[in-house]
């Protein structure tokens, strides 16, 4: 039915909504900034590859010792850091996501600068299909119960949900645990889809792709990290067709965006009307979700 | 060696240190991670080769048309990207400064070409050699302008009326806005001197390594950022110490440690010292109001 | 409440979908018109597809450009002489942004939307790396004209390429360096990239063999400032640096070494190839030694027309990237002409290329689609590359 160009297409949209999804719960759900969540797709991706290489692991045992490994780093990077607010924990995840890029790049078992080739093509779309559903799925049942709340109270009010007895250290190294889990998940797959991987591509232009899918889509809301994932795995290739304009456009589509929806596509609040005297949809007091003025 | 390390370290730091600035004016401001910085940084640089070569204007005319043309680019970015989202999320205006950044790059991409531009060196290449350090002629203009231009940004914060509506406006916009304080010229004339300021970094930068490429500012457009956050973001003397300490570190990284690690060695250390000093060397660490 | 934002959102994603599925095979359904077209140049010509891989934006795009604009001249040439009767060759180049799982889309889309019967690509070793096995499995023969990415090509008969290899060269410079030049105490440079690596490790083997290799420093892509390493090599005295990188960085580096009075002999291999050296280099690089596969100061007729079209055409000096990609292309266009213009058949032809004369020396291409090439070695001298040897 479908070409394998779409079905590439299908698949990379796929990882992509493992990818925001989990993110969104970083992110848009606990109110923490991350710019380095590629840093644990390329732990799951190498730790998954080298799983199936090294150790002769089933698929499915590899992907899930990937996602274990950098759910361990996420947890890892999550306990010293927690102590950082705002931007100043959003410039330690891109200072980790560097340093896992370059010690990939240097590290003999993994390539280094050659890459890492052979992995054998074991994703295919019903994999990747499974793997989103999941994903969604048991973010979705996270977020409807008391540790959903939990999160969400974190995000509006981190001294407030304190005060109401809310581990607040506690929900924010899950947050980053239960998140870097699934993105090891989305790397699995990612490497056993291309049979090959190089760190070039886990850099921190890709976590900032996987942010803009989370803010574009509408942050604090999984439905719109999904269209979020599609639209910018997509765009870029529609774009195709406008040749040596194409990156030019790209930025213009994310400007534009923006200004049309600058909450997101599906925003995470109910009410979407700014009421007057209010500044922002956001009430809480989230650094980055409140309005700038 | 490692005094020559030192100075090798202090002229890159200053040129991040420069680019730091507009990062943390900025951010001090409107508390906005400006990412396309780096880009103005890159367009400076552009400006600068162009009127030199083939306009043949003199240097120093050259260096200040860049800053003017920068600014007014960094206006323009202000107004279209950023100031229609001033009323929703920070992050929304993030993404929007991305957007603006990547289209900036490709945009310089296209008219300019990819290949590197030759900016020739206006100052005779001169070396000063001593028993322990060699410093070339570009080097010390470069740390003596990135001074000057550290304490001109100094006095205009501390010592004049628009730097004392910046510093208002800084601390509490509605109080601002209620003192006559007219918040959007104060941004404006922010992302003026930012951009003024990422322009002569650009400029110095491209006659010491001389080249100019539409992808120059992507790295240090992160270095810069990086060394903001690492001085305290939205203090002005801790993106100049941010700037020196970055440069400084990287440097020691190559040379004693490993020249492979040398970015991650930079960025752990960026790392221990949020750990200790969370919110930068010299920021203020804001306990949240109940 | 939930229900219906559930609606709309199954909604949008399948309307993304429908909407890349009729937005993009539209070319599809026109392509066979063009072929059909009676007012071609020949009645009832064929349309064959060359593609091409390689970034065009980021940070490695000025070696993406080159390879298009080199690929584009072959391609361009072949039409106007109509070398392959009735057939007419249409030229498609996708970006990859220098990112190895962009090219993978880039080949995708050229193999199965534009249904290309043979591509020039990728550009960076990376890029082919992750576009080889999908070339494989849609049958399509590929041929890079840089990936020089140690056994890249082996294991897949779909894959080419054109490129001087990073062991033959570097091994041969250290050999040359020492035999013949008396080189004794060597510092090596080089990029943190799979190129640079390949490099270093060949001239360190040769090297050490010979000589005596006193410092080994790295640097990353892009990178400007290079004193830190500089002063550490110049701290433990050699005779000589082998740069492993591109030209831009190597101008710089001979740049900075040279205001840090660090005097020695520059050696590079054929990236150091490229009119750029001297421009940002200038003194600096002069007298500097390096490998390469082209020389536009060649009298030969084929490399001053190559030289002359890219001036007037790009307006700029062509470089490694360049002469290398017209010479992939050219070798295309050699196995259409030999074999037959179907997917099949041009690799087949690929596969028995035999000193086919280009303008980066003879080359054949082995069993494992590996290129047997001449290894020139080049001189800076008053600002201009001549032939050592």
């Amino acid at each position: 039915m479908f070409s394998a160009y779409y079905l590439q297409i299908i698949i990379l949209v796929g990882i992509n909504i493992i990818m925001a999804t989990s993110l969104n719960l970083i992110t848009g759900f606990t109110g923490q900034l991350s710019i380095g969540h590629a840093a644990f797709m390329s732990i799951g991706a190498y730790a998954a590859a080298l799983a199936t290489l090294k150790l002769g692991l089933p698929f499915f045992g590899s992907l899930f010792f990937g996602a274990l490994l950098a759910a361990f780093f996420g947890v890892l990077i999550g306990v010293p850091t927690l102590k950082l607010k705002g931007d100043y924990l959003a410039i330690a995840t891109l200072g980790f996501g560097e340093i896992v890029r370059i010690v990939f790049l240097n590290l003999k078992i993994t390539g280094g600068a050659v890459g890492l080739r052979g992995v054998p093509k074991n994703t295919t779309i019903l994999w990747v299909i499974v793997a989103a559903i999941l994903t969604i799925f048991v973010l979705n049942r996270i977020l409807k119960s008391r540790v959903g709340r939990a999160l969400v109270a974190v995000r509006e009010d981190e001294t407030a949900a304190e005060s109401m007895g809310i581990n607040t250290t506690y929900y924010k190294i899950l947050a980053f645990g239960v998140g870097a889990f699934f993105a090891g998940l989305g790397g699995g797959l990612f490497s056993h889809y291309f049979q090959y991987i190089h760190p070039n591509s886990f850099g921190f232009l890709r976590s900032i792709e996987h942010l803009c899918m989370v803010v574009l889509g509408g942050l604090g809301n999984i439905w719109g990290s999904i269209i979020g994932a599609a639209a910018l795995t997509a765009i870029p290739e529609f774009l195709r067709a406008s040749a040596d304009y194409r990156q030019l456009f790209y930025g213009a589509i994310l400007v534009l965006m923006m200004r049309i929806r600058p909450e997101g596509i599906i925003s995470g609040k109910k009410s979407r009307k700014i009421p007057p005297g209010k500044t922002s949809a956001w009430r809480g007091k989230n650094k980055f979700l409140k309005a700038t003025r | 060696m490692f005094l020559q390390q030192l100075i090798n370290g202090l002229v890159l730091g200053s040129t991040y240190a420069l680019i730091a600035l507009g990062y943390t004016m900025v951010y001090g401001i409107i508390e906005l991670i400006n990412f396309a910085h780096g880009e103005i940084y890159m367009f400076g640089a552009f400006v600068g080769m162009y009127l030199v070569t083939v306009f043949k204007v003199p240097f120093v005319i050259a260096f200040l048309l860049a800053m003017v043309l920068a600014s007014l680019l960094g206006v323009t970015v202000e107004f279209l990207a950023y100031r229609p989202l001033r009323r929703s999320s920070r992050l929304a205006a993030l993404i929007s400064a991305i957007g603006a950044s990547i289209f900036l790059q490709n945009l310089a991409l296209l008219v300019m070409g990819p290949r590197p531009y030759t900016f020739p060196s206006p100052f005779t290449p001169k070396v000063y050699k001593t028993s322990l350090v060699t410093i070339s002629r570009v080097e010390i203009i470069i740390l003596v302008i990135s001074f000057l231009l550290m304490i001109g940004l100094t006095f205009l914060i501390q010592k004049t009326k628009i730097g004392k509506a910046m510093r208002a406006t800084a601390q509490d916009k509605d109080a601002a806005s209620l003192m006559g304080i007219n918040i959007d010229l104060v941004i404006t004339v922010t992302f003026a001197v930012g951009s003024a300021l990422g322009a002569a970094a650009g400029v110095m930068v491209g006659i010491y390594f001389r080249t100019v490429t539409p992808m120059m500012g992507l790295m240090p457009g992160l270095k810069g950022f990086v060394a903001a956050v690492l001085g305290g973001i939205g203090s002005i003397p801790g993106a100049m110490l941010g700037g020196l300490l970055l440069g400084i570190a990287e440097v020691m990284g190559a040379a004693y440690i490993s020249s492979q690690y040398r970015d991650a060695i930079a960025f752990a250390i960026l790392i221990i010292v949020l750990l200790f000093k969370p919110a930068g060397l010299i920021g203020r660490f804001m306990q949240e109001k109940v | 409440m939930y229900r219906k934002k559930f609606f709309w959102v199954t909604l949008l994603v399948f309307g993304l979908i429908l909407a890349m599925v009729t937005g993009c095979t539209q070319p599809e359904t026109t392509t066979p018109q063009d072929g059909d077209e009676p007012d071609g140049p020949v009645a009832g010509a064929d349309v064959v597809k060359v593609g091409m891989v390689g970034p065009l934006t980021g940070g490695a795009a000025t070696y993406g450009i080159s390879v298009r604009n080199g690929a584009q001249i072959a391609i361009d040439e072949a039409n106007e002489n109509e070398e392959i009767p009735g057939v007419t060759l249409e030229f498609i180049s996708e970006d990859t942004e220098g990112d190895w799982s962009k090219a993978a889309n880039a080949f995708s889309k050229l193999i199965e939307q534009n249904k290309v019967d043979v591509i020039v690509g990728a550009v960076l070793s990376s890029e082919t790396e992750a576009g080889g096995p999908i070339a494989m499995s849609g049958k399509v023969p590929t041929i890079s004209p840089s990936s020089t990415a140690t056994g890249l090509t082996i294991g897949n008969p779909y894959l080419f390429r054109n490129c001087l290899s990073d062991e033959v060269q570097a091994s041969q410079l250290a050999e040359y360096a020492n035999v013949e030049l008396g080189f004794e105490k060597f510092a090596i440079l080089y990029t943190n990239n799979d190129y640079g690596v390949a490099l270093k490790d060949a001239f360190e083997e040769t090297a050490k063999e010979l000589a005596e290799v006193v410092a080994v420093e790295a640097f990353m892509d892009n990178d400007e400032n290079f004193k830190p390493q500089l002063t550490s090599i110049q701290r433990k005295d050699p005779e000589a640096i082998f740069v492993a990188g591109y030209y831009t960085e190597a101008a710089k580096i001979a740049q900075q070494a040279l205001e840090q009075g660090l005097e020695v002999q520059f050696f590079g291999a054929d990236g150091f190839y490229s009119p750029v050296l001297m421009e940002i280099g200038q003194d600096a690089v002069e007298g500097a030694i390096f490998t390469a596969g082209f020389h536009s100061g060649d009298e030969s007729p084929v490399v001053q027309n190559f030289v002359n079209k890219y001036r007037q055409l790009f307006n700029e000096e062509p470089d490694m990237f360049a002469a290398q990609a017209y010479d992939a292309a050219r070798i295309v266009i050699e196995a259409m002409k030999s074999k037959g213009t179907s997917s099949e058949q041009i690799r087949e032809g690929l596969a028995e290329i035999k000193d086919f004369p280009g303008i980066t020396g003879n080359t054949s291409i082995d069993e494992e689609g590996d290129t047997l090439k001449d290894v020139l070695i080049l001189k800076v001298e008053d600002g201009v590359f001549q032939r050592l040897r």
